[in-house]
């Protein structure tokens, strides 16, 4: 198994995996932020849709 | 440079280099995995990611014994 490292350049291949998992994570989390379910900052959104939408309260003259 | 006895290689590595390095990898990656797991096991324990055939309320793994009787009194 040791001999891949004759084929391929170690160096190439660290800075490959390195970006490779980086990405998938960041993917991953932000995937993981988008659902209500799994979104560990701002929890579920029931009703926010619905807030932003309505209109807002009348301003005094 | 050491001198490689089959001559140079296409990573331009020798043979002790090589091996040298596949064990830094190699105590790197379980290592890795080895967080990963811990990780996975704390964020199931947060919240399950595969919900049952009554949702997130039973889980596969969580709720085996109600899964199957749910799924003995569906068949029946």
């Amino acid at each position: 198994m040791w001999r891949i490292w004759l084929l391929f350049d170690p160096r190439r291949v660290l800075v490959a995996l390195s970006v490779f998992l980086f990405t998938l994570a960041l993917l991953i989390h932000f995937i993981l932020l988008s659902t209500d379910r799994f979104n560990w900052l701002e929890g579920a959104h029931h009703g926010a849709t619905a807030a932003q939408m309505a209109p807002l309260p009348p301003t005094a003259k | 440079m050491a001198v490689t006895p089959g001559g140079p290689t296409i990573s331009g590595l020798t043979e002790a280099e090589a091996k040298e390095f596949h064990g830094i990898f190699i105590t790197s990656f379980i290592v890795f995995t080895v967080i990963a797991i811990i990780a996975h096991f704390l964020a199931w324990q947060w919240r399950p990611w595969l919900p049952g055939p009554n949702g997130y309320a039973t889980s596969w793994l969580t709720d085996a014994p109600g899964l199957i009787s749910h799924a003995i009194s569906t068949l029946v």
